[in-house]
């Protein structure tokens, strides 16, 4: 269990003041803080923060009128908290084009990040804050593409209900027959539509794993490239070197030839 | 108390990471993020219980250490963790005087002093930055929690309270007075965050009491000084309402000598003893052994692995205790489940390859995706397991390895039969002599452990005959005179420790060989079944010792008497060794706890070593 002593931390302070007026050292405190206040405040803070702030203003948005939208409008409630279609189909393009923004803003703010940074440490600390707000994203991202699924299934179980409605106006007998046979259509026609939306989600989710493998290939390929040029000019340098081998033997042979001719020149012309 | 020490110790440092407020459950809130500065004991706290991942998730963007070189990040908040040592207070005083972050919480990991933190006060006030300093608060966290119910005392600086410090013949008075304040101080802070007050019994006459004495005393002034006693408040509740207080045995080290010698057969303890295990992590080399490299090639670079073996890996917490060759199946049998696991995912690649061939068969098609949906989500899971498994393989080779080099199961079987004092089929001579069995430190383990347990001293010429034999094989006998000492010392103090009914039952099998395409090949090794060994603190734990001493802080008069006042059996006991301890002593407490029903043990000791660090210290304490 922790103690909180920022209580005695502050009057330790005080007795340090009034000790230190005693003995006569001052500090010009209250100057010294209104300069501190201006100081300049580097850009990327603010930015990220901002950031952050458009996408609590979506998350706020998408649970303010999550109730509403995912309501399946019974006949008891009131006209004014139903929702038609239209809007929701705008709520739908506002929340995705405010999420591509944030995912542009992102984006930038790590390309300007790279590029300004001096120090490792501060490189590092900005990633993770980049990392820390894409997850924050991908969160409320996840909100929306929830409400959104079930808008889709309760849109696709309403059209399974008005086909029988309408028919029960005709004839009874062949109509059975009709609606039964309609019925076993739209059955398989739900499944599919079930399967597929399964199916997007599942493509969504092989979609961002392939993403993540983009960034190591291209990595590889960097490598393998390299790998490539280091092996010819590993190739060269071993062609040079055999050369100047075969340069060197050349010499040594001749060196040989030659001591032995002058050997034998001196010999004869000694003898 | 349901929650072990481990998870009150992660609740209070996932607390002070969150600036001291308790954390909210809300998945998605918004993301603040913050920098961690430790020192070296921070670090060791930390480490065991809170991954870098998780550290990330809190926030956390930049984790640093406070003597290195920080640069400044000036609009970020900081949160220190830092003991309250001169050297730390000196470099935050820096750090605020350099302005290097935004907003300053400090968390000191043991109290710290009045004067000191005037000493930051008056740097905060020189470097206007006492608007800076948020937050100072004690955080009584100095123990490291290795498992739900195994904690040590510190990692960094162990020698200052290790077996070596403590029982050093040129030891000062003013000397010991610090090592039982550290201590004294460390198992205040774990009672602080265990939120109770323990009913301590110690045996008389050596540390442990003097442990006991002074740690009474604290807890003692603690509870007198009712405003600001640690003890009471919001989070004691649960414990204020149970009327059972844990017992908290303390041991000295010299009661059992034998034990942090003997060699060992469980998964966990032989790790400790066989390769490098810190904190929960392991160190390896990779790479295979001597390949005779082509010539004129550079030697192949051996990389180091580290491993981490923590509460998630399922795996380590089930055989963590089991004995090796029985690891050794288990990892095999969870291999098959990951292949037969492995393969039904490859298989549905097939059955998706048919399909675009067959039309209108739209009722396979929704059992397909079903299933794709379900192994899709499945693998991370596969993954993970897959990570498990090789880790546990690796590290289960290399331990493999080491036994068959040095033959440790011969060492261990011989080990057991001496402390069980049952018959020996080989003489000593015999084993010390062999050059292949076990390295020279093996070697003087096993003639330690005959000395400590026999009960009549050898004769001189037998001693001579095995020194000769111990020097040949080329050991240092220094820590032979040390134990001579020791034994000497406790026949006149007390009966020697008694091991307890364990007993070695060979299987019968000599060779074990696994199933082909497995890595363990155990031929030449006896598969050996371990039977309990009970230690001599389970008889305390069911309060059957009367000869040791009771202290009990709550109490209003100090408790000369050593009559045990309260007579209700023990709910949850604490038991701690004084000198330094090790996996074997936790593993038997494991055991003897899982066939107590309703009870709970949990270890705790001052510093945790294995056998060749041990050996170290009683030949330092050998040649004094």
């Amino acid at each position: 269990m922790a103690v909180d002593r920022t209580l005695l931390f502050k009057a330790s302070v005080k007795t340090v003041k009034t000790r230190n007026k005693a003995i006569g050292i001052g500090f010009d405190s209250t100057k010294d803080e209104i300069f501190k206040r201006t100081r300049p405040k580097s850009g990327f803070s603010p930015k990220a923060k901002e950031v952050i702030t458009n996408i609590t203003k979506l998350k706020d948005f998408l649970l303010q009128h999550r109730k509403d939208y995912v309501s399946a409008g019974s006949l008891i409630s009131s006209d004014l908290t139903r929702m038609t279609d239209s809007e929701r189909d705008q709520i739908d393009q506002d929340a995705q084009i405010f999420m591509r923004t944030c995912s542009e803003a992102i984006k930038q703010l790590r390309n300007e990040a790279e590029k300004k940074v001096t120090s490792s440490q501060i490189k590092e600390h900005r990633g993770a804050v980049l990392d820390l707000i894409e997850m924050y994203l991908k969160g409320v991202c996840k909100l929306y593409s929830e409400q959104r699924a079930i808008r889709v299934k309760r849109m696709v179980d309403k059209k399974r209900l008005y086909v029988p409605v309408k028919i029960t106006f005709y004839f009874e007998q062949e109509n059975q027959r009709l609606v039964s046979e309609m019925n076993s259509l739209v059955d398989e026609v739900r499944q599919i539509e079930g399967k597929v939306v399964e199916i997007s989600r599942l493509q969504e989710i092989f979609a961002e794993k392939v993403l993540q493998q983009e960034t190591e290939i291209d990595s590889i390929h960097q490598l393998v490239v390299g790998a490539t040029e280091n092996v010819k000019e590993g190739n060269e340098d071993i062609r040079e070197a055999i050369k100047n081998n075969a340069g060197f033997r050349v010499w040594i042979l001749f060196f040989l030839v030659m001591c032995s001719f002058s050997l034998l020149f001196l010999d004869w012309y000694d003898s | 108390m349901a929650a072990s020490v481990r998870e009150k110790q992660t609740v209070a440092l996932k607390r002070m990471l969150n600036f001291n407020a308790p954390p909210l459950k809300n998945t998605a809130a918004e993301p603040v993020w913050k920098v961690l500065i430790y020192d070296r004991f921070g670090q060791d706290i930390i480490s065991p219980l809170l991954s870098v991942k998780e550290l990330r998730d809190m926030g956390i963007t930049l984790h640093l250490l406070l003597h290195s070189d920080r640069d400044p990040i000036p609009d970020v908040p900081a949160i220190y963790f830092v003991m309250p040592t001169e050297e730390n207070i000196d470099r935050i005083c820096q750090d605020l005087r350099n302005q290097l972050y935004e907003s300053y919480y400090l968390n000191f990991i043991s109290a710290i002093s009045r004067s000191k933190l005037e000493d930051i006060a008056s740097a905060a006030l020189a470097a206007n930055a006492v608007s800076q300093v948020t937050k100072v608060f004690d955080q009584y966290l100095n123990f490291i929690t290795l498992e739900d119910d195994m904690f040590i005392l510190c990692h960094q600086n162990k020698e200052l309270i290790s077996y070596h410090a403590i029982n050093r013949p040129d030891i000062q008075d003013t000397d010991m007075d610090a090592i039982m304040d550290t201590i004294v101080d460390s198992l205040f802070c774990f009672f602080v965050t265990l939120g109770a007050v323990p009913i301590i019994r110690c045996p008389r006459g050596n540390a442990a009491e003097m442990v006991a004495v002074k740690l009474d005393k604290k807890l003692r002034e603690n509870l007198r000084d009712a405003r600001n006693s640690l003890f009471t408040g919001d989070s004691m509740a649960a414990g204020q309402f149970s009327f059972q207080r844990p017992l908290f045995v303390l041991a000295d080290r010299n009661v059992d000598m034998a034990t942090p010698l003997h060699h060992t057969w469980t998964y966990q303890a032989l790790i400790h003893d066989v390769l490098d295990f810190h904190l929960n992590r392991v160190m390896m080399e990779e790479g295979a052994g001597a390949e005779p490299s082509p010539a004129g090639a550079r030697p192949k670079k051996k990389s180091r692995k580290t491993y981490d073996l923590t509460a998630a890996d399922k795996f380590w917490q089930k055989h963590k205790g089991s004995p090796f060759p029985e690891v050794a199946e288990s990892v095999q049998e969870e291999l098959d489940t990951y292949r037969a696991q492995e393969d039904e995912v490859k298989r549905l690649k097939s059955i998706m390859g048919l399909e675009g061939e067959d039309e209108g068969a739209i009722s396979m098609l929704s059992d397909n995706t079903a299933k794709l949906t379900s192994a899709v989500s499945s693998l991370p899971e596969l993954l993970e397991k897959k990570r498990l498994i090789d880790l546990h393989t690796n590290v289960a080779t290399a331990v493999l390895d080491h036994i068959k080099s040095r033959k440790l199961d011969v060492y261990f079987e011989y080990e057991e039969k001496l402390m069980s004092k049952s018959t020996l089929d080989k003489s000593l001579l015999d084993i010390i002599s062999d050059p292949d069995a076990g390295t020279p430190e093996d070697k003087m383990r096993l003639f330690l452990i005959y000395y400590i347990t026999t009960q009549q001293a050898p004769t001189e010429s037998d001693l001579e005959q095995y020194k000769k034999a111990l020097l040949d094989a080329g050991c240092d006998l220094s820590p032979l005179t040390y134990i001579k000492q020791w034994k000497a010392f406790t026949k006149m103090a007390s009966t020697p420790a008694n091991y307890g009914n364990s007993g070695v039952k060979p299987m019968g099998l000599f060779s074990r060989v696994m199933n082909t395409g497995s890595q363990f090949v155990m031929e030449g090794v006896k598969n050996l079944v371990l039977k309990q060994h009970v230690t001599d603190w389970s008889s305390v734990t069911s309060q059957e010792t009367d000869d040791y001493r009771y202290f009990d802080p709550k109490m209003l008069r100090g408790s000369e008497s050593s009559i045990p006042r309260n007579k209700n059996p023990f709910q949850e006991a604490i038991v701690f060794v004084v000198g330094g301890g090790n996996y074997i002593e936790y593993q038997n407490l494991v055991d003897y706890t899982k066939s107590k029903q309703g009870k709970k043990v949990v270890y705790g000791c001052s510093e945790l070593f294995n056998s060749a660090q041990f050996i170290k210290q009683l030949s330092q304490l050998g040649q004094k």
